[in-house]
């Protein structure tokens, strides 16, 4: 569709074979259908099993059931009712990270929990920010080009419609895009918060290019989706349905195709037979272990319980885990560098309201030798709330007087952050611990430390962000290390000897074992991962169909193309 | 009506009341929002250790008079409940743990200045073993035991949670708090909503 086409139609547009949005009940916000939920028995064997029903998994249910297939997905944590679960509040949202314990190590250790892991149907999108940039075609050939890092076996272009789909579907809304592809959006921007006006100021005085979005928040009507109402809380979870998770943009459309969500059930191991092949996965659900049988396993837990899973999964066929025999599981993990700068000025700016994603800018996204580093950033507004807030004054070395002096002036702040492509080492993994969970399992340890680029590329993007709150007339600022998103730690590839999987997500030596998530991206990007992993998950979709395990022939996947 | 309450009455925007607007709050928001004026009481730490902790609370959060936001109140129900954050650094125990060391290292560190315990020390001395806490400079006993820096990283986490989740925190900053299912419509520099507070001038 033209992009002055897509204008003019705005939330009017239905995305095709989706219709999670009209499902949904105007007046609550628990997904409808539950209790009609179709259910499977253990001994039934499925066609597929997905492990997470997060940005990965819930978008490859909804895709395949669409096309008949039987499928379970078995879900760590609640089926969420936002109405009764979420609370417009900062510290009353704890219960919507995964906090089972996980132990962090390295030389630059990276903070799990709120800071990047949710759980629940919907997964980490329930709480992300919701940024949903496009990767650039540039982020396919890492290698090729700037000679670090890995080329992925896939292109934009293999991606391009899968972004273009899912992007009707969240639905985007956003100025029209100037950088990587360039490309419109489905819904028109969002109005601008104070902190992002001024950050907008600073940046163009700085000839810095930022446009508005793109966020997965509903600009208008959107199905049965309201309009955003500005609360500001989209990182404790929207209780609105106006921002997109897969618990409303695919979750709906899944069950009504036959899906069975089973939530509060942990995945403790893939089961593989003598042939080499899983035959479905063990769970543990009110306290007792469990078998769902199937034809196919799905594993789409984010990048430490991935790899945790196919570690524990261990038999004496496959000693060192499932897809490990060149020691890949794990490895490659990634976070991007996200150091942010608040800066203050006369006015009020009440960072608090609007939704905290609102411009961003990929001037600097690619190389530019004379940084003297490859690779780059992106820059985004953000907007910590009071309790992240004080986070920041404390990062900046604040507390007592000084840091209460810093909450009374909240109000005069404003938030810019960077995305940093931080390059894949090999050396920063997923391992199981010695230590195990309430469950008896082991615990991941993730071990994270940069490399020269990586710090590089971190102080060059802190430095510009000083000198845009500089030209915006900024009185003071205060800085903030820190890290963001997950993706890796599975990687796709060409060989078992460099990765986990291949370029249709099969996992080396076991056929019909697959990685939904974001643990198969093989560099990370400076965007945010989220559209991309649901756009992965839908062209997985469309592999997964042609490799087979259809529901009328249930043919064992994977046979027609196994070496 | 009462007038609003800010931590030592050391607000900004007099007359601003965040619990005012109860009212437009939704239902599971006010019930998580108001059990913190009313907390439970301390269940995970013994006496001397709440004693120590609560004076290391208001000490960093510069609480020197009433009214204070009781801090420990929440550290103490997180860690009772097992409300822990997802990850722990491989150079340091449970935080759990982490706090009834901090507890030990604290009065070692008074009793060093010739205080009984933290609680017992003068404001100014327990400033300065907070200081030496932050910039990760206390050792010897309960602090050969864990990361100093990371500890004070992890303490003080909980303790922000504590103090800016409160309402009166709201009031002192002028937050506009819990916003569902009403939302924000005056957004941009400068505006407010008719029942946002005014800066003092
Ligand atoms: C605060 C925050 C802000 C963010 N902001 C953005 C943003 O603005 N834009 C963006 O693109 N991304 C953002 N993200 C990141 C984004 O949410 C994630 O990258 C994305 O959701 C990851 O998708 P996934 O499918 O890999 O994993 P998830 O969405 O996390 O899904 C994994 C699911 O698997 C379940 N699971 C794991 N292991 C098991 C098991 N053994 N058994 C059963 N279930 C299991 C988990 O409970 C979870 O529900 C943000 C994240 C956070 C935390
Ligand atoms: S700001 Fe908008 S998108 Fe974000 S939580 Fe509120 S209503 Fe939802």
């Amino acid at each position: 569709m033209t992009a002055t086409l897509t204008r003019f139609l705005k939330g009017a547009v239905r995305p095709p074979e989706n219709d999670s949005a009209f499902l949904l009940d105007v007046h609550r916000r628990a997904v409808p259908g539950r209790d009609r939920m179709r259910r499977y028995d253990d001994s039934d064997e499925v066609d597929l099993v997905i492990v997470g029903c997060g940005a990965g998994g819930g978008v490859l249910a909804q895709r395949l059931a669409r096309r008949g297939w039987r499928i379970v997905v078995i879900e760590r944590g609640p089926f969420w009712d936002p109405d009764e679960d979420w609370v417009s509040d900062e510290a009353g949202s704890h219960g919507l990270y995964w906090t089972d314990n996980r132990i962090i190590g390295g030389e630059d250790p990276v903070e799990l929990g709120k800071n990047n892991s949710g759980w629940g149907v919907g997964g980490s999108m329930v709480h992300f920010a919701g940024y949903t940039p496009r990767f650039h075609p540039s982020d396919f050939e890492v290698h090729a080009r700037d000679g670090v890092g890995a080329d992925w076996p896939i292109s934009y272009w293999d991606l391009k419609p899968h972004f273009e789909r899912v992007e009707r579907e969240l639905p985007v809304a956003g100025e029209f895009w100037p950088w990587g592809d360039p490309h419109g959006y489905p819904h028109g921007p969002h109005p601008l918060g104070g902190g992002a006006e001024l950050a907008a100021k600073g940046a163009m005085k700085c000839g810095i290019t930022m446009k508005v979005g793109p966020v997965a928040i509903v600009n208008g009507t959107f199905g049965n989706r309201p309009h955003c109402i500005y609360r500001g809380f989209c990182l404790e979870g929207c209780k609105v349905n106006a921002k997109a998770s897969p618990l409303v943009t695919h979750v709906p459309d899944a069950l009504e195709h036959g899906v069975e969500i089973r939530a509060d059930s942990m995945a403790s191991r893939v089961e593989t037979d003598g042939s080499g092949r899983c035959t479905g996965v063990a769970y543990i659900h009110d306290g007792a272990e469990r078998l769902q049988r199937a034809a196919a396993v799905a594993v789409a837990g984010y990048s430490i319980e991935t790899p945790r899973l196919l570690l524990s999964s261990a038999t004496p066929d496959h000693p060192h885990g499932l897809g490990n025999d060149e020691d890949q599981v794990g490895r490659y993990v990634m976070v991007q560098g996200a150091p942010q700068v608040a800066a203050r000025f006369p006015e009020l700016a009440r960072m608090y309201k609007a939704p905290p994603p609102e411009i961003s800018s990929e001037d600097f996204y690619e190389t530019d030798e004379r940084r003297g580093f490859v690779r780059g950033f992106s820059i985004q507004t953000v907007a910590p709330l009071p309790i992240e807030w004080a986070q920041h004054a404390l990062a900046d070395g604040h507390w007592g007087e000084a840091m209460r002096e810093y909450g009374r002036d909240y109000n005069h702040w404003s938030t810019l952050g960077v995305l940093c492509e931080l390059l894949p080492h090999a050396d920063n993994r997923v391992t199981l611990a010695d230590e195990t969970d309430r469950f008896g399992l082991s615990v991941a340890r993730l071990d994270y430390s940069q490399s020269g680029n990586d710090r590089a590329n971190i102080a060059f993007a802190k430095d510009k962000l000083h000198e845009v709150w500089e030209e915006a007339g900024a009185e003071e600022t205060l800085t903030i290390d820190r890290y963001a998103h997950l993706v890796g730690g599975c990687r796709m590839g060409f060989s078992a000897e460099d990765s986990v999987v291949d370029s249709d997500h099969r996992v080396w030596g076991v056929p019909n074992l697959f990685i939904a998530d974001g643990s198969v991206m093989p560099t990370q990007s400076a965007a945010n991962p989220a559209l991309a992993i649901m756009a992965l998950a839908s062209r997985l979709a469309d592999r997964m169909e042609r490799i087979g395990a259809g529901a009328e022939t249930r043919s064992p996947v994977g046979t027609s193309s196994l070496s | 009506m009462t007038p609003p309450t800010t931590p030592q009455g050391r607000g900004r925007y007099p007359g601003y009341d965040v619990l005012d607007q109860v009212d437009h709050w939704d239902e599971a928001t006010r019930r998580v929002v108001l059990a913190r004026l009313d907390p439970p009481p301390i269940r995970f730490f013994d006496e001397d250790e709440a004693r120590t902790l609560a004076a290391f609370c208001d000490t960093v959060m510069a609480q020197d008079s009433e009214p204070r936001i009781d801090v420990l109140a929440f550290v103490d129900e997180k860690l009772h409940e097992g409300r822990l954050d997802g990850f722990r650094y491989h150079d340091l125990p449970d935080d759990r743990d982490v706090w009834r060391i901090v507890a030990r290292g604290l009065d070692e560190a008074a009793r060093a200045r010739d205080f009984s315990t933290f609680a017992d020390a003068l404001p100014a001395e327990r400033r300065a073993i907070c200081g030496d806490f932050a910039a990760g400079k206390l050792e010897g006993g309960a602090w050969e035991e864990l990361n100093v820096s990371r500890a004070w990283e992890v303490v003080m986490r909980a303790v922000v949670q504590g103090f800016y989740s409160h309402p009166w925190a709201w009031n002192e900053m002028g937050f506009g708090g819990p916003a569902y299912p009403r939302g924000y419509a005056a957004l941009g520099a400068g505006h407010k909503e008719h029942w946002e507070g005014d800066e003092a001038s």
